[in-house]
């Protein structure tokens, strides 16, 4: 009799230790990290050909993790940038002077050159905090501020996000919102749009600071699909306005015949030839599909992701990148990545403004809203140490390729090499060490 | 026709989502580091700083970028 209870009571025990187990909460993706700091730190090099834009870049970010899966992260990012960046303006057989953006000097660009202002120089500062923690036993929450200064810029943001865990934590729904308010403080002042280039001295064409505000929304789903494959669907929606113009972009003006740029003769010292100022509107709403997947291939990971944007400007851009992490030897790996990127021109995208024509209300011949390819490939090499730290070096190539629509380009234009291109390196050391 | 197939077969498909996924004791791989969707915020931080200076394009795995006067 005492032998069927000491069995009862086993059996019972091991009952409710299976309705235990069965009942404890199922671990999330990420399995809970141990409670301690983790650092991560890079320093990046990013260096344009024919003495453009070159940035070096110092960041670190610090991660504190506490129990319950509360975290902490903090960041600061100091860039240094030098070079000379394309003001906008096409380039001519003959020397061309230039008024420089604060209104107290020129510059000159060769005959033959497309046209760079070389007084590119700015330290930027950047800071983001950002806590998250479980709300309840399916939600996460996260709440983030971010700030940086530049020498004519600062920004200032908040963000948060929330996110559920479906179907044993095999579906995960989130939703962001993101706002910030910048501030913008061009050298010599911002330009009124369209206005002309003027002398040294006369400042009549600036005023003051101007500012923009950006309203981010995130949707996205992450889908475990096997025991081997992730996968990651975002929707985005970005709305900017106010003050959307680059203060230090302009435009050449030309002969509707000869396509050349028309001369001015400055008073004193000043251009050398009709510049006018960019003009775009004063409100941009871009919407995103983004798409990722993580597999893993024996040992080998693959990350693929697709991002296609549109947005009322005009521009539909599509972006597919691929890294794949190849482990070897004892703890090493390597890593390529490729990228391919395409975008359209905006439709006030225009390389020059034709001379007695009525002015466009928008205007813009900044490369970075013209019809352009890009590729980056590189490759990362990477040691980890027995404690679990991580050392790699990367080495990437970024290359754009455009092109000026046919139907404007104008007489002699179509002998000169108008579009700017841009070819750069980047080399980066990174590592990362929990403490 | 063919777009409310379309349709239709998508919504047939949504309940598959509940029978997609692995049961807890299956993550050992997708827990791993190198499994996470970003494996390196300071890479992807660097790298979106970048592009979003460089092209006309930003964000989409995460908020728009920004902050910064390159563009």
């Amino acid at each position: 009799m005492a032998n069927y209870k000491t069995k009862d009571v086993a059996a019972a025990l091991a009952a409710a230790t299976c309705s235990l187990l069965g009942s404890a909460p199922i671990a999330p993706v990420l399995a809970q990290e141990d409670p301690g700091w983790d650092f991560n730190t890079a320093l990046l090099y990013y260096g344009e050909s024919d003495s453009r834009v070159e940035d070096v870049s110092l960041n670190f970010l610090a991660r504190r993790t506490f129990v319950d899966d509360r975290a902490l992260t903090l960041s600061l990012a100091v860039d240094t940038l030098t070079g000379a960046t394309p003001g906008g303006a096409l380039p001519m057989n003959t020397v061309q002077t230039f008024t420089s953006p604060s209104g107290n000097a020129t510059y000159d660009v060769a005959g033959g050159a497309v046209p760079l202002d070389n007084t590119f120089l700015d330290t930027r500062y950047a800071l983001t905090a950002a806590w998250q923690q479980p709300l309840g036993r399916l939600y996460t929450g996260s709440a983030g501020i971010g700030f940086s200064k530049e020498y004519d810029y600062t920004h200032a943001g908040v963000n948060f996000n929330l996110s559920r865990d479906f179907n044993k934590r095999n579906t995960t729904v989130s939703a962001g919102i993101a706002f910030s308010s910048d501030e913008l403080d061009p050298v010599g002042g911002a330009p009124i749009p369209l206005s002309s280039m003027l002398d040294v001295g006369d400042t009549s064409n600036k005023r003051g600071n101007d500012s923009k505000d950006v309203l981010d929304l995130l949707l996205g789903v992450t889908q475990v699909i096997n025991q081997n494959l992730l996968l990651q669907l975002n929707y985005s929606y970005s709305d900017a306005s106010g003050y959307l113009n680059d203060p230090y972009k302009f435009l050449s003006v030309v002969d509707g015949v000869t396509g050349d740029t028309i001369t001015r003769t400055p008073v004193g010292s000043g251009a050398s030839h009709e510049f006018r100022f960019e003009s775009r509107p004063e409100q941009r709403t871009k919407h995103s599909l983004y798409a990722q997947a993580k597999a893993w291939l024996g040992g080998r990971v693959l990350d693929l992701s697709y991002r296609y944007m549109t947005d009322d400007w005009g521009i539909d851009s599509h972006t597919l990148e691929a890294r794949f992490k190849m482990p070897f030897g004892e703890r090493q790996y390597l890593e390529p990545h490729l990228r391919f990127y395409t975008q359209n021109e905006a439709d006030f995208y225009q390389s020059s403004l034709v001379s007695g024509q009525p002015l466009p209300q928008f205007a813009s011949s900044d490369y970075r809203l013209g019809k352009f390819d890009a590729v980056t490939a590189g490759i990362k090499y990477g040691w980890e140490t027995a404690s679990g730290n991580d050392l790699s070096f990367r080495l990437e190539y970024y290359q754009q390729d455009g092109k000026i629509p046919a139907g404007q380009i104008i007489g002699n234009q179509a002998s000169r090499e108008l579009y700017p291109g841009l070819s750069a390196v980047i080399l980066g050391v990174s590592y990362r060490f929990g403490g | 026709m063919q777009r409310l197939t379309l349709i239709l077969a998508a919504l047939l498909a949504l309940p598959a989502c509940s029978s997609l996924g692995v049961e807890p004791w299956e993550r050992d791989v997708l827990a791993k580091e190198e499994m996470q969707l970003v494996t390196d915020p300071v890479e992807a931080g660097l790298d979106d700083h970048i592009y979003f200076s460089k092209e006309a394009s930003s964000g989409g795995r995460g908020f728009g970028g920004g902050g910064c006067g390159c563009n």
